[in-house]
């Protein structure tokens, strides 16, 4: 009995932690997106359910539907963070397939080299970008020589020879992956590791092919890792907006976030700002929902197998 | 369509559940009650004059006047919030200071905390928004708040969040500053606010880059609207007025009519944002306010500019081995933007002489200059400080003579002022919409 009651108590601090500054914050976004403004355009929230005004929740909601500027730069961000999620997978698991399979007594050094640029806060990462990636940068003269500059402005990607930052989606996009790919790459490394060599071992030894091995049975056995992997990289990615505002600065790579940043910031409409958090919040709790489901059902057909 | 604030309208129960409401409109309803216009407002839908004789004017907050310079606007001195006495002693302080991050030379600052051998404290905010939204919640106090304008105006006296001033401790204002500055029409007499620097809006570009010259072009802002050969290197300001006034800017000097930059018709703003959106197809052009660095370091050739911002380019910014002189600049001389901020006390300031005493010192024409040179780059509106002066003390090359604002610039152009709620909710539709690709 006091057994239960010290295991209780010892997470007493973390529910605590979670109930004033993710569910009072998240209440509080809540009153405003459902309160009003006052005649100083100041917020006032709507503590009270019973009392909550729709109004400013249908304003969008119509903007969205009639296809004015939100569904616009809704729409775009989640293409943004669809190729980005893609791209960082496609970068990710074969680094975390190769440091969790292959890298051997190195895996640790392999590791810690991953996390290597957490040490480094995102923004002056984002900074040494700008730099890298001007028209006279190493990083300008490296994809130039390498040829990448002109596969990119072939495939309509890039527009002008050393335009990295000249406002180009394709810039975003890929400083979008830079910035959280460690974060796929963390939880798909654990997943792999995890994985019993016995069970890779028997799929050969019944006439399974490395590759037909990989793909029936590492790749499933991994898909938690991969759906934890998305979730983590995807979450920040649809919140952010100095990405954008850093290496590009033009309207054609305006995410929700910058929307977001505006509208509260330096607005008089910052119920709007609140609803659009609101809906945004709403669209990656559907994602959570079948990040949950599907990893249920990952787990639950690993046990069958 | 109504807006949903006012379709379910602010109940007094509604206003009470709220504690920043309680605040705001208790602020608004004192001040209401002590504002006096020197020019009746002459009417409005929502306002406290209403006649069928005349156009109906957009008020602020509380039906608080809009100051315009065909409406002057002496805000009053309430019982609850008098001006500090005359030979009053300087207090101890520590004196704190409220303003934008980098908008003050530190040197300055040391320079006065040996003077009046108090210390000071600085804090800064990002937005004015932000700076409002603090002063109002009444948890913090500053003796001097620095940097906001006559956009905000309103909202400050509104929320009484400001003390009027002693003019006996600011001899400064009456011997060195612009006479056009010493009893502006948003807040005649000087009572709460002095003037701290002023800029004009232009056009900052690369002489070396573009072949064009502007300042020679019938109409310079239409250089937006040709830049395609500059694509990626064209940027505008991210800030709503300054931006969506520059298209209305270029269609008033093309019909030669007089721009109301500070109009509140939709369909005015309409047409701005859609302007504006053209030149994403055009240059895909940049919104930043960062042309104080790129323009330096030719990440960008032209951009949508601060005069402050280029003067502090060329001052602080050129890379090794660039001279300032690649640096142009071009402002109107009339029907443009101008611009000037405050210093300002807080109501509940604890030191208020010292916090005067501040004001003064800044006011001082050497210091006032070293302020100017040494960090800003923003010109303060001093008698003796002009273009031909920077230039000759080879601080400014000439190609940016036109980035030292003048007084009769500085009279001829407009400055970009409070509007009221739902003419800054139009503002901020427009603006999104741009923003928005």
């Amino acid at each position: 009995m006091g057994s239960r009651w010290t295991w209780r108590a010892l997470a007493a601090p973390g529910v605590i932690w979670l109930a004033v500054f993710f569910l009072v914050a998240f209440y509080a976004v809540i009153a405003v997106a459902f309160g009003n403004e006052d005649s100083l355009s100041q917020p006032v929230p709507f503590w009270n359910p019973l009392d909550w005004n729709v109004g400013y929740v249908i304003q969008v909601l119509k903007n969205i539907v009639h296809g004015e500027q939100f569904l616009t730069v809704f729409l775009r961000t989640f293409a943004f963070v669809a190729i980005a999620m893609a791209l960082s997978l496609a970068i990710g698991y074969p680094v975390a397939y190769f440091a969790a399979r292959h890298a051997g007594r190195w895996k640790m050094l392999v590791l810690l080299l991953l996390i290597l640029p957490f040490w480094i806060n995102y923004l002056m990462r984002m900074l040494a970008w700008i730099n890298l990636l001007s028209p006279d940068g190493w990083a300008t003269r490296f994809l130039h020589t390498v040829g990448i500059e002109q596969l990119f402005i072939w495939l309509g990607l890039l527009s002008t020879e050393g335009g990295w930052l000249d406002g180009q989606p394709s810039t975003v996009i890929l400083a979008l992956v830079y910035g959280y790919v460690p974060f796929l790459i963390i939880p798909l490394f654990a997943a792999l590791d995890r994985i019993d060599q016995r069970q890779i071992e028997a799929a050969r030894d019944l006439g399974a092919s490395p590759f037909s091995g990989f793909l029936r049975v590492t790749l499933p056995l991994s898909t938690p890792g991969i759906l934890a992997g998305c979730v983590l990289v995807a979450l920040p990615m649809f919140g952010d907006y100095y990405t954008p505002d850093l290496v590009s600065a033009s309207a054609k790579t305006n995410m929700i976030g910058n929307q977001i940043d505006q509208l509260t910031r330096q607005g008089s409409e910052k119920v709007v700002g609140a609803v659009l958090t609101l809906i945004l919040s709403a669209v990656l709790l559907v994602l959570m929902v079948y990040y949950l489901r599907a990893t249920r059902r990952a787990g639950a057909e690993a046990a069958e197998a | 369509m109504a807006h949903p604030k006012d379709e379910h309208a602010l109940t007094r129960r509604r206003l009470l559940q709220g504690a920043a409401g309680v605040t705001l409109g208790a602020g608004a309803l004192g001040a209401l009650t002590g504002c006096e216009n020197t020019t009746t407002p002459t009417g409005s839908g929502t306002g406290p004059v209403q006649s069928r004789f005349v156009e109906a004017k957009p008020v602020g907050p509380g039906g608080l006047p809009l100051p315009r310079p065909d409406n002057a606007v002496t805000w009053a001195i309430t019982e609850d919030n008098k001006p500090i006495l005359d030979g009053r002693p300087v207090e101890a302080g520590p004196l704190k200071i409220y303003n934008y991050a980098d908008y003050i030379w530190t040197g300055l600052v040391q320079r006065f905390e040996k003077k009046y051998s108090a210390k000071v404290e600085l804090a800064t905010y990002d937005t004015a928004d932000q700076a409002i939204a603090k002063l109002a919640s009444g948890k913090v106090t500053f003796d001097v708040i620095l940097g906001l304008t006559g956009s905000n105006i309103v909202n400050l006296i509104a929320q009484q969040l400001l003390m009027p001033l002693n003019h006996s401790y600011l001899p400064n204002l009456e011997k060195n500053v612009w006479p056009e500055l010493q009893d502006p029409f948003y807040d005649r007499g000087s009572r709460y606010t002095v003037p701290y620097v002023v800029w004009s809006d232009g056009i900052g570009w690369r002489n070396d880059k573009l072949k064009e010259d502007v300042a020679a072009m019938d109409v310079p802002w239409d250089i937006f609207w040709h830049s395609q050969a500059y694509k990626g290197k064209v940027g505008v300001l991210d800030d709503k007025r300054d931006t969506l006034s520059m298209p209305m800017q270029r269609d008033a000097m093309h019909t030669g009519a007089r721009p109301d930059l500070n109009t509140e018709d939709p369909a005015v703003l309409e047409k701005a944002g859609k302007d504006l959106q053209q030149l994403t197809d055009i240059c895909n052009v940049k919104i930043a306010y960062n042309d104080y660095q790129t323009l330096p370091e030719a990440k960008t050739y032209l951009h949508h500019a601060w005069s402050g911002d280029i003067v502090g380019a060329a001052i602080y910014y050129m890379p090794k081995g660039v001279k300032p002189d690649v640096l142009s600049y071009w402002a109107p001389d009339a029907n443009g933007v101008v611009q000037n901020d405050f210093l300002c006390i807080g109501r509940h300031t604890k030191n208020p002489v010292l916090a005067h005493n501040f004001i003064d010192f800044v006011l001082d024409e050497k210091n006032a200059y070293d302020n100017f040179v040494q960090q800003n780059g923003y010109i303060p509106p001093q008698k003796g400080i002009d273009a031909d002066l920077l230039i000759k003390q080879g601080l400014i090359p000439k190609s940016l003579a036109g980035a030292v604002t003048r007084p009769d610039q500085f009279a001829a152009n407009q400055e970009l002022l409070q509007l009221s709620v739902e003419g800054e909710r139009a503002w901020d539709d427009a603006w999104s919409k741009f923003k928005a690709g």
